[in-house]
């Protein structure tokens, strides 16, 4: 059989089918690169298949798609529960046991995982208009993932969290708050034994990027949808120049709150996206490169 | 002298299953494309059909046209003897010569405490009026037709023709209310007479199922969409427990035989 290596998940593929069995990217269709080097990530087609396993996956809809999983009786997967639709009475949910509960639990993470066992079918979907993306990972293959992006994942794949260590403090004394414009926590997805697959859900739409090694680039915060974990992330404050009016906002509301995103490494972005509360002075913050303009 | 009656092939709508003249590429009675194929899952969800823009469908002696894709609008084209009805805030825009006026629909303080609205108004033709609820989801058009009865989730009814009657049913059973996550009553709607149709909003995709008699499927009450009456739906509970306090996780057990509709994007209803 001949083979191709897909655009998209980078992994070897089929080329006779309509889609990459993998990741669910269209084949014969001309990849979309905007001048500056993103990749638009196509949208899984409706009712295209994923094989993981001896099992597989079907995406149905295209505005909020439902991933539609087929178990076989020894594969597994595993999501939040609130992410589960529907699921037939022959599989099996059951709670998935993880650490850290009150860490977050404070920073508003599922505290639970559920796990469902073959054979049956289950269905998971989120709630925003937007695109399931599809990564099938390769043995010891790691990607970061935001929080509250993660789907699920097949059982064979790993999952962590770890602190961000993207922060500023705005206020004082009694009034301080700390910010975490990309979340607290990152979620880490690990391929430990074999190859797996990670569904993400992104909110909008999904554009791709591959830093080359010392590459940087800046992006909103919450945009981020995952990384490499190869790329490294600092937080970058922004100040534009104040042409003499306001010029007590000048290191207040009148800035830009950027993560800068260094290579090498694959970057991916979500076009829905929240930009970080600009009200108060930054008192203390995590490792920053900061400009002023 | 022989007479030779040209053979004519009527196509049947997959969805509402009414005859369309040769050559149509919408059904005339739900707006459904007659000339793609069905979107069937594995599991048999199907996908409620995707109405293109500026589809036109009819109903009585009305007209309605579906414009928009990403939040679709309903626009009726009322005949004099015809009528809608519909929830007050799904009123997009209308011409000043359409009548309002309110249905009763009873159990006024009910509706209040069940979080639903207390009113349901009514317009007659002729005139132009227009709906559409506020949030990215598919126009689901269903037409019923004598006989039939439909249970319908709470806010997801955008507009009925005048022939269909409009009722509420309480949700039976302690468990179903605590945790059933689909409120306390839903609208249902009963064909006694004459055809009508039936629209309403479906947030994101919207697939629905066919169950088998004493077929059961298990869904989350916020996906819960529409099903017909003859579908039994009961909150049972599931061997999980979720959040800090690692409370019960419940879905909504749903027994044929019978029609289900679900929609994708939903409110968890353990989310808040």
């Amino acid at each position: 059989m001949n083979t191709y290596i897909c655009r998209y998940c980078r992994q070897p593929s089929d080329p006779n089918q309509p889609t990459c069995p993998l990741c669910g990217a269209p084949v014969d269709i001309r990849s979309h690169v905007s001048d500056t080097g993103w990749v638009e990530q196509p949208a899984i087609r409706d009712m295209a298949r994923l094989q993981f396993g001896q099992s597989h996956c079907q995406i149905a809809g295209t505005m909020v798609p439902v991933a539609e999983f087929s178990l076989a009786p020894s594969d597994m997967i595993y999501f939040s529960h609130h992410v589960l639709l529907w699921t037939d009475p022959d599989a099996r949910l059951g709670n998935m046991s993880m650490r850290g509960g009150w860490k977050r639990m404070m920073a508003g993470l599922p505290l639970i995982m559920v796990e469902a066992h073959g054979p049956g079918h289950v269905a998971l979907s989120d709630n925003h208009a937007g695109e399931v993306v599809a990564l099938p990972l390769q043995h010891g293959q790691q990607m970061w993932v935001r929080e509250h992006r993660f789907l699920c994942a097949t059982g064979n794949i790993g999952y962590d969290w770890n602190s961000n260590d993207v922060w500023y403090v705005t206020g004082t004394g009694d009034d301080q708050e700390t910010h975490y414009p990309m979340g607290q926590f990152g979620d880490v997805f690990t391929a430990r034994d074999a190859p797996g697959l990670l569904l993400l859900h992104s909110p909008g739409n999904t554009f791709i990027r591959d830093l080359h090694p010392g590459q940087s680039l800046l992006v909103q915060p919450s945009s981020l949808l995952y990384r490499d974990v190869s790329v490294r992330v600092n937080l970058h404050l922004e100040y534009p120049r104040n042409r003499g009016f306001a010029f007590w906002s000048n290191r207040w509301s009148y800035r830009n709150i950027w993560v800068r995103l260094h290579g090498p490494g694959r970057v991916a972005v979500q076009s829905v996206y929240q930009p970080p509360e600009d009200t108060e002075i930054i008192q203390r913050h995590s490792y920053a490169t900061t400009h002023h303009w | 002298m022989t007479c030779y009656v040209p053979c004519v092939e009527m196509i049947q709508c997959r969805w509402c299953q009414a005859q369309n003249q040769p050559g149509a590429t919408s059904c005339m009675t739900c707006g459904a494309p007659l000339d793609e194929r069905d979107k069937v899952s594995d599991s048999g969800w199907r996908e409620a059909p995707r109405l293109r823009d500026m589809t036109e469908f009819r109903f009585s002696a009305s007209t309605c046209q579906v414009e928009g894709e990403l939040v679709p609008v309903a626009e009726v084209n009322l005949h004099p003897q015809d009528g809608v009805y519909f929830e007050h805030h799904v009123l997009l825009w209308k011409d000043e010569s359409v009548p309002l006026s309110s249905l009763n629909t009873g159990g006024g303080m009910k509706r209040s405490i069940g979080g639903m609205p207390h009113i349901v108004t009514v317009a007659n033709g002729p005139g132009r009026i227009a709906f559409s609820r506020d949030a990215p989801g598919e126009l689901v058009v269903l037409p019923l037709h004598p006989g039939m009865e439909l249970d319908v989730r709470e806010h997801a009814f955008l507009v009925a023709s005048h022939s269909i009657q409009y009722s509420f049913v309480r949700i039976k059973g302690l468990v179903n209310l605590l945790h059933g996550g689909n409120g306390m009553y839903m609208d249902r709607f009963v064909t006694s007479g004459h055809p009508g149709v039936l629209m309403l909003h479906g947030n994101g995709n919207v697939l629905e199922r066919t169950l088998r008699q004493g077929e059961k499927i298990l869904v989350e009450p916020g996906g819960f969409l529409y099903k017909d009456s003859a579908v039994r739906m009961e909150a049972v509970q599931m061997p999980l427990k979720t959040g800090f306090m690692r409370h019960g996780m419940y879905l909504a057990e749903m027994t044929g035989p019978g029609r289900v509709g679900i929609q994708s994007m939903y409110v968890h209803h353990h989310a808040d």
